[in-house]
């Protein structure tokens, strides 16, 4: 075997070496345009990453210096433990909830601000995207306000007798206040998607389909519907991994009360590393989460993308 | 064009590596104080200025652990960004976490002038003392003075409540006077941390014993149900439930409307430990007058809880023997020097800040009412162990379950059950 230099042609070389500088302005060109961006995202999120995945097989507990490997014991620890799966299952039904109604009020809300006679659209628009720029915090702590004290006043002066106790203490009804101030946050930024969606349907579509003697419901449901499905895959999307991600609003309304029955997954993995000091365990449970994450999102996407018609 | 884009890129790498080295030129020594006693924090910065304005080149600064952060957590993240405070306040039970990163203070003068056993907590194995103990506290009944005054008739004595009969006749008096007896705070690190652990301590005035009883839950062998202090605690808590101001909704209550009630007198009497006070004086209508009433858990007078209160060091400064330089490690021993030997530094931090300072040579004492009680049963030898070394997830599990049980979501059997269930489950 002769190495590859002897029966190359005097083109060849030229188009190999060509081949080469293209390749070298392009990582220039790479590098000057997004070279700070990956060092960032290189710093800040690959390596971080990948350290976690690393501490998933040690037993730290947050600030030793001397740690020991214990193989697949936290993952092991994280199928046996029932407080995990039982927060997981929690937090399913909260996204499954809050994505339905999310989705539904978001796109009602669109189409009713896209019509033709609804007086002060802007206005509402933006009425119904401000909640979206509250911080979660403070909207956990406003909605605590409301449901402890404003609805128990309200029920207990006019006597309606499911507002009469906080529903913030009451282990069944306790999700329902987290699905409600979700829903009220995120409604507004999907309505504000739908919209752009919505606009975007060409007018002589909708046109030649009121010719062709369709009514308001068959234009929606034949028509508008399926040329939305775009802007669905990107709401859903929104709404599956927020919802997953939850922390701040569960934080300040309801702190995982009452006795630990509202502890959604995040604040459960959080308070296995850093409260009950196990970091390996709770960072074993994050990985785990995103897996699920990463596989529920992409699925979703996968077959939604399916669903996409042209027009 | 080329030449300016790899010099502007170059230039950001510059900037960008520029910020990460640290900005140590100043000759000036500067130090930081992780507080994680939110009460004190003003009274702790108003102590770093006076101390940075009287000492040469010495400038102190305090940081808050945020409410709701763990101060294990807030340490954790200020080692990992590599900007440790010079001095980190802790909760007694996880100081011996950072004997890698503490600096041994064997050497320091005031650590023969600690009062005895309040550095058991701050000594690793290898017998190097790691940190300085802060302040004692203590817990139990707090008691609106005005209130019972009335109750009663006259002077009421906090002596004649030793036993749970007594303090049944005593919420029926307030009740009957038409003020409320009492209100049980419904935050899961105080009926877990402080309320529960009362069934661990009145075990035993033996600390070693609490231990192997703590031990026995663990591997399975003990049965709260058959345990009479357990029972007994469990049934004075019951009484309790009955007379509580928030019974029609128990879990709705927070700490701040205790504070407000007892403040203002609209209940007798409130449990909680005397870190409670800056927030009663918010409410206080009666002139300061509190004290202190143990728990009791039987009816037998002589019984080791019904005459006693909890104390113990609750909180204590590492000082960073990692990331701080030679200068600010020795800057932040002076700086506690300063607190347990000057007349100024001591009735700052004593008075100002109202510690009860684990220090015998301190010979001044915090001036508000609920510091005074601890003192006095401290000083009447009326103490119990106050239980720090417990797993750090106790308080958050076991809360839960007495909320259940404060809430008559479970009953007694059930409870107890769970509480066994949560030692069996510790550190597997």
């Amino acid at each position: 075997m002769f190495p590859a230099f002897f029966v190359c042609t005097k083109s060849e070389v030229q188009r190999v070496l060509a081949l080469e500088k293209r390749f070298i302005d392009k990582l220039k060109t790479y590098l000057i345009f997004a070279g700070p961006t990956t060092l960032a995202f290189l710093t800040v999120i690959i390596l971080p990453f990948l350290f976690g995945i690393y501490l998933t097989f040690t037993n730290w507990d947050g600030i030793a210096k001397a740690y020991d490997f214990v193989g697949f014991s936290n993952y092991v620890t994280v199928f046996r433990d029932d407080a995990f799966w039982r927060s997981f299952l929690l937090t399913v039904k909260y996204v499954a909830y809050t994505v339905v109604i999310v989705n539904t009020l978001g796109f009602i809300l669109a189409y009713i601000l896209t019509g033709d006679q609804v007086p002060g659209q802007n206005l509402l628009r933006t009425g119904f995207f401000v909640p979206n720029l509250i911080g979660g915090i403070i909207l956990g702590l406003v909605w605590r306000f409301i449901f402890s004290n404003i609805l128990v006043f309200i029920g207990r002066q006019l006597n309606i007798s499911f507002l009469s106790y906080s529903w913030l203490t009451n282990p069944d009804k306790v999700l329902w206040t987290l699905v409600i101030v979700s829903v009220w946050q995120y409604s507004g930024y999907m309505m504000i998607i739908f919209i752009a969606g919505l606009v975007n349907i060409p007018k002589d579509l909708i046109e030649a389909a009121r010719i062709d003697g369709a009514n308001g419901f068959q234009r929606l449901r034949m028509l508008i519907l399926p040329l939305m499905v775009p802007s669905f895959i990107v709401t859903v999307f929104l709404t599956i991994q927020r919802g997953f991600m939850v922390y701040d609003v569960n934080l300040a309304l309801t702190q995982g009360g009452p006795f630990k029955t509202s502890e959604l997954i995040s604040m459960h993995v959080y308070e296995k590393a850093f409260l009950a000091q196990q970091y390996g365990v709770g960072q074993s449970q994050a990985f785990f989460l995103f897996l699920l994450v990463a596989a529920i999102s992409v699925t979703q996407v996968y077959f939604s993308k399916k669903l996409e018609v042209e027009a | 064009m080329k030449r300016t884009g790899l010099g502007l890129c170059l230039l950001v790498l510059v900037l960008v590596l520029a910020s990460f080295s640290p900005a140590v030129l100043a000759q000036d020594v500067h130090i930081t104080i992780l507080n994680s006693k939110g009460e004190i924090q003003t009274q702790l910065e108003e102590i770093a200025a006076y101390y940075s304005s009287i000492t040469d080149g010495v400038t102190v600064e305090v940081i808050a652990a945020p409410v709701g952060q763990s101060p294990f957590e807030r340490a954790v993240a200020l080692y990992a960004s590599g900007n440790a405070p010079a001095i980190l306040m802790l909760d007694a039970g996880d100081v011996l976490l950072f004997q890698d990163r503490a600096l041994a203070l064997n050497d320091e003068k005031w650590v023969k002038d600690a009062i005895p056993n309040s550095l058991d907590m701050a000594t690793a194995e290898d017998g190097r003392i790691l940190a300085f103990p802060v302040t004692v506290e203590g817990y139990g009944f707090i008691y609106n003075k005005a209130v019972l005054n009335e109750a009663v008739g006259g002077e009421f004595d906090p002596a004649t409540i030793n036993t749970r009969d007594a303090l049944k006749e005593l919420f029926d008096t307030i009740e009957n006077s038409g003020n409320n007896a009492i209100v049980i705070g419904p935050e899961d690190w105080s009926l877990g941390a402080h309320f529960f652990a009362l069934a661990y301590s009145g075990q035993s005035p033996d600390l070693a014993e609490v231990n192997a009883f703590l031990e026995g839950l663990k591997n399975g062998t003990v049965k709260l149900a058959d345990n009479a202090v357990a029972n007994g605690l469990l049934d004075t808590f019951d009484l309790m439930k009955e007379y509580n101001y928030d019974r029609l909704d128990p879990l709705a209550s927070t700490y701040d409307r205790g504070t407000q009630l007892i403040g203002e007198g609209e209940v007798g009497v409130w449990f909680q430990g005397n870190w409670a006070w800056p927030g009663i004086a918010d409410f206080d209508t009666t002139g300061g007058q509190f004290g202190f009433l143990p728990v009791p858990i039987s009816n037998d007078p002589t019984d080791l809880g019904n005459t006693q209160i909890p104390v113990g060091v609750t909180k204590y400064f590492i000082l960073d023997g990692e990331q701080n330089s030679p200068a600010q490690q020795q800057a932040a021993k002076d700086f506690l020097n300063w607190l347990v030997y000057d007349p100024e530094g001591q009735r700052r931090f004593v008075q100002d800040a109202s510690i009860i300072p684990a220090f015998s040579n301190i010979t001044i004492a915090p001036n508000d009412p609920l510091s005074a009680s601890i003192m006095e049963y401290i000083q009447e030898g009326k103490t119990m162990n106050f239980i720090l070394n417990l797993p750090p997830d106790h308080w958050a599990n076991v809360g839960a379950s007495m909320q259940k049980y404060l809430s008559n979501f479970i009953n007694r059997a059930a409870f107890f059950a769970e509480v066994e269930a949560y030692w069996q489950g510790v550190g597997k």
